[in-house]
């Protein structure tokens, strides 16, 4: 299956591949800048958890943790970075993080990261929707 | 038990059912909902006898099989100092595999 199969609202001209496929790091690590572990409930989590941790809310406690709170919408806001939060049900899928130009970021799993226009570009898929904004404030010294 | 005993039987349910769930979930980042995926159910419901299968294709591809294994054995080698290193936990399940004699050395 290519991405155009897993996510039907991708199309060619709203998303570019930016890595190559790697297992080491998923969604979530990447929208917090890690990139050497697999972040899982109970398993390597920011916060004290179990691996039935698996809900929306249980992934908005881990980013409020790192500084981020809930937020009404995903417009690009001039010294905040945004984070889209996915979820299907009541378990999280994804999450994907906002770039400095106001398009996103995002790790597919265990395949490629790519740009995104939209948080909408990888809605209607296995991903849900977009259940939760969080927005925190930009330091002057973070790297983007 | 070493690989080279299990039935052909067991071994083509397994590969189909690997196929099938790894196809379905390589997208996805949230082993909750990996694992939930029928296919990987299956497998972890063929019980012991499957788990030098997927000890034998964690040797050649690292993958989210550490749910499956805890789930059918009981045991978790990986220590919290790597846990979330893919490599290194599935290095770590190797170990386990082979002082069990379910793994060649």
């Amino acid at each position: 299956m290519n991405l155009f199969d897993l996510f039907p609202n991708l199309t060619v001209g709203n998303h570019e591949i930016t890595s190559e496929r790697t297992i080491k790091y998923n969604c979530i690590a990447w929208a917090a800048r890690s990139t050497d572990r697999w972040w899982q409930p109970g398993v390597h989590w920011p916060i004290r958890s179990s691996q039935e941790d698996l809900g929306v809310g249980d992934l908005v406690l881990a980013f409020k943790s790192l500084g981020y709170d809930e937020s009404p919408e995903g417009r690009f806001e001039v010294g905040f970075e945004k984070l889209a939060i996915y979820g299907s049900g009541l378990m999280y899928t994804h999450v994907a993080r906002q770039l400095p130009d106001g398009r996103w970021t995002s790790k597919l799993g265990q395949l490629e990261d790519i740009t995104h226009s939209t948080p909408e570009a990888l809605e209607h898929s296995d991903y849900g929707e977009v259940v939760q904004f969080m927005k925190r404030p930009v330091h002057p010294d973070q790297d983007r | 038990m070493p690989s080279t005993s299990i039935s052909q039987s067991l071994h083509e349910r397994f590969q189909k059912l690997k196929d099938n769930w790894k196809a379905r979930t390589r997208h996805l980042s949230n082993v909750g909902q990996i694992s939930l995926v029928f296919s990987y159910q299956s497998i972890i419901g063929m019980g012991p006898e499957v788990v030098p299968l997927i000890l034998a294709e964690l040797e050649s591809e690292p993958d989210h099989w550490f749910w499956a294994l805890e789930a059918i054995t009981g045991e978790n080698p990986v220590s919290d100092d790597i846990a979330g290193d893919m490599e290194a936990s599935a290095k770590a399940w190797l170990q386990w595999g082979r002082r069990k004699g379910l793994l060649a050395k």
